[in-house]
């Protein structure tokens, strides 16, 4: 790591309690900027990369509808695959920018650490940045992972929170995506922290049709959903709590190359990460899951009407 | 290049990888009982049709364009379609392996009932043997190898296909491309294909064994 | 099962460019599958020892299931355009390689003895004689071969890419069956019009065997 996004990183994370403080705004954004500024040039345009699940997709577009406003040329490459594979393209210059999540990309890059608050977070995420990449300030929204359960479920079981799950072990199936499974939140944290163990896992999908409809069917006792997922409310299913902290805070923060990283785009993604809510994008969701809108409409249309563009 | 090789050995032979749920045995019965299934499905339908247009003459330019319809068929698109109408099942999967293997076994029984000598069709005609004996006792055994070579075509890329399954939560050998895959685990989907490739491989020796088997036991 | 057909009209720049790309991913393909099969399908012709294990080779290589292939290039070529090409390439093969064989294979040789009877050199005899007789069976590998990319293509998604296949795997994730079902028409329809477009070229190449067709 160089001396420069050490530097911008810290600085990155002493914006944030600030924002966390009050979320109006990062009021240090301009010193931040300027102290790191200079690395990096999106004038030859930024490709965006999301992941396999509708709310990257969403996250891809508002940050394309963004940086487009702030004069950046930007391409969107929807629907890549996993962290595991996206992470490595955005190293090997297929892509400049992803939107990530503090808890997740911090397990992924060093999964021994066990910073929780989102501050610290962010300094443990800055010190572990492979070397060309850094994350901007994170914004406001957040979305977690979470374990849920059918009302059912959860009554013959008599579950409530994660560490109920033991009391069962060896009986109950969970479905997630298949990174999961090797995954520190998923089915290796739950079984170090709260000596969870399944009867199977089940590889399913990202929050998708194949998970949802498997909690429906009975097939899978447990699934793992995020927490921005409408269809956890209406469909009245019981998230598990999470008493011990095995899904760290998940605040929503672009991931970026040094190389595209210039004050422009800081800016424009600070000011949308100060702007956008949990309730919002929960609602954006909604609408690409739901109402089958296009992610790039709904972000576009957001971006209109929060004066992003 | 060399690690990547290094670690399959590892994991081909490393107890635990062949046992449980997940296991390499267990993944590799649920391949084979996809492909065997749909095959034979597949085998049921295109036989008939393909014996029936063979031996009238009828729907010949059906037997001839259905291959080549059959492989424009995008096997990801069909699958995703049939969960989209159907809901989850096994059913998507098989609906996808059957339209992949129909037409080879369609087009190739049909060419070999189109190979055989129209003298020896007539001849068999004129010692008064009936439509269905000409076609059973006559065209059928001639027009075995070509038969026998569209079955080893459609099963091959059945098991090849089958992957897909796992695209859809099921098992088969594909569980380890998709899994590796979402883990970037590419130990696993190397193993995965390497599994899938040599079942292909001795499934197909197999058949073809058996080709030469039935071929020797006609002509001697 | 229905159709949204408001979706359908306004998407159709989205469908034009997904229809594009997956035509170009598909025909790239076809063209590098020609450019390896051509020379060596001429060293398998010649060079018989050499036959078995190319055409070995490549029917094995039609065994391994294609997302598999597409993810195991992640290593080399990452997340672009060049991994699609790459593993579509790869399966053009099995079939370019043996009907290139066989085209060279079904050359009478007498033609080949007067061809060199007339002091005509053998590279100047394969191109001006070997492979126009050997066209119509090289062209049928090519009619095959393009509409096997064109409906292979898709498979890419799962890395990205796969020009309509990503309407397959949108669908998927939201459960909404209109791109999937346009997709599939697409695709289906794309492999007719290139199968029928190579079959008049093929027509139009060559002339000496309208009468039989």
């Amino acid at each position: 790591m160089n001396r420069r996004t050490l530097l911008g990183g810290l600085f990155a994370a002493a914006s944030v309690p600030a924002l966390s403080a009050c979320a109006s705004g990062i009021t240090s954004l301009d010193s931040q900027g300027s102290a790191s500024g200079g690395g990096g040039s999106s004038k030859g345009g930024v490709t965006i990369g999301t992941a396999n699940f509708t709310e990257n997709q969403v996250l891809g577009y508002l940050y394309a509808a963004t940086l487009q406003q702030a004069g950046v040329k930007v391409k969107v490459r929807p629907n890549l695959g996993t962290r595991e594979i996206v992470i490595p393209a955005l190293r090997s210059g297929d892509i400049d920018l992803l939107p990530e999540y503090q808890g997740a990309l911090l397990n992924y890059l060093a999964p021994k650490d066990s910073s929780a608050e989102p501050g610290a977070m962010q300094n443990a995420l800055t010190l572990a940045m492979p070397s060309g990449l850094q994350v901007l300030p994170y914004g406001q929204a957040a979305d977690s992972d979470c374990f849920v359960v059918t009302r059912e479920t959860a009554r013959k079981y008599g579950l409530t929170t994660l560490a109920d799950l033991a009391k069962q072990n060896g009986r109950l199936v969970i479905g997630a995506a298949p990174e999961v499974k090797k995954r520190r939140v998923g089915a290796i944290g739950l079984k170090d922290v709260y000596g969870v163990e399944f009867k199977e896992f089940k590889s399913l999908d990202s929050d998708g049709p194949l998970v949802k409809g498997a909690l429906k069917k009975g097939d899978v006792d447990v699934a793992n959903l995020f927490t921005t997922d409408t269809d956890i409310a209406a469909n009245g299913w019981v998230v598990l709590s999470d008493p011990k902290n095995l899904v760290p805070s998940q605040h929503i923060v672009p991931l970026i190359a040094d190389r595209k990283a210039d004050d422009t785009v800081r800016k424009a993604l600070a000011r949308l990460g100060n702007v956008l809510t949990t309730a919002q994008l929960t609602q954006l969701n909604s609408q690409v899951d739901n109402d089958k809108k296009d992610p790039e409409d709904v972000a576009n249309a957001y971006a209109r009407q929060h004066g992003l563009t | 290049m060399y690690e990547l090789l290094k670690n399959l050995g590892g994991w081909l032979t490393s107890g635990s990888q062949w046992t449980g749920p997940d296991g390499i045995a267990h993944r590799l019965a649920e391949h084979l009982q996809y492909s065997l299934l749909a095959t034979l499905i597949a085998a049921a339908i295109g036989l008939p049709l393909g014996l029936l247009i063979g031996h009238t003459g009828k729907g010949a330019f059906v037997a001839i364009n259905l291959a080549s319809f059959g492989r424009a068929l995008p096997t990801v698109g069909l699958v995703v379609l049939v969960f989209l109408a159907g809901g989850l099942s096994m059913l998507p999967v098989y609906v996808a392996l059957v339209a992949l293997a129909v037409p080879a076994i369609v087009t190739n029984t049909y060419a070999g009932m189109t190979a055989v000598d129209p003298d020896v069709r007539d001849a068999a005609r004129g010692q008064g043997m009936r439509g269905h004996q000409v076609l059973f006792q006559v065209e059928l055994p001639l027009a075995l190898p070509l038969i026998m070579t569209g079955l080893r075509l459609a099963l091959i890329q059945v098991v090849a296909t089958a992957t897909i399954a796992a695209y859809v939560s099921f098992g088969g050998l594909g569980r380890y491309v998709f899994d590796g895959l979402a883990q970037r685990d590419l130990v696993q989907v190397l193993g995965g294909a390497v599994l899938v490739a040599v079942i292909a491989v001795l499934l197909d020796l197999l058949l073809s064994t058996l080709q030469r088997f039935l071929f020797r036991h006609r002509t001697a | 099962m229905t159709i949204d057909w408001s979706w359908t009209g306004d998407h159709t720049d989205d469908l034009t460019s997904l229809t594009v790309s997956h035509l170009q991913a598909a025909l790239t393909a076809v063209f590098f599958g020609l450019l390896i099969s051509l020379p060596l399908a001429v060293v398998a012709h010649r060079i018989r020892p050499l036959r078995g294990f190319l055409l070995g080779f490549s029917n094995v290589l039609f065994t391994i299931p294609s997302i598999a292939i597409f993810v195991l290039l992640l290593p080399i070529s990452g997340l672009t355009r060049t991994t699609t090409v790459i593993g579509l390439t790869v399966y053009t093969l099995v079939v370019l390689l043996r009907n290139t064989v066989e085209g060279l294979d079904s050359v009478p040789a007498k033609t080949k003895e007067a061809a060199k009877a007339m002091g005509t050199r053998p590279l100047r005899t394969l191109l001006t004689v070997e492979f126009p007789l050997a066209l119509p069976v090289i062209m049928a590998g090519v009619r095959i071969a393009t509409v096997m990319s064109i409906s292979l293509v898709s498979v890419a998604t799962y890395i990205g890419d796969g020009g309509l296949g990503q309407l397959f795997t949108d669908g998927f994730q939201r459960n909404f069956p209109t791109p999937v079902i346009v997709g599939v028409v697409l695709t289906i329809l794309l492999a007719v019009v290139a199968d029928a477009l190579l079959a008049a070229l093929q027509y139009a190449l060559t002339p000496w065997k309208r009468r039989r067709v």
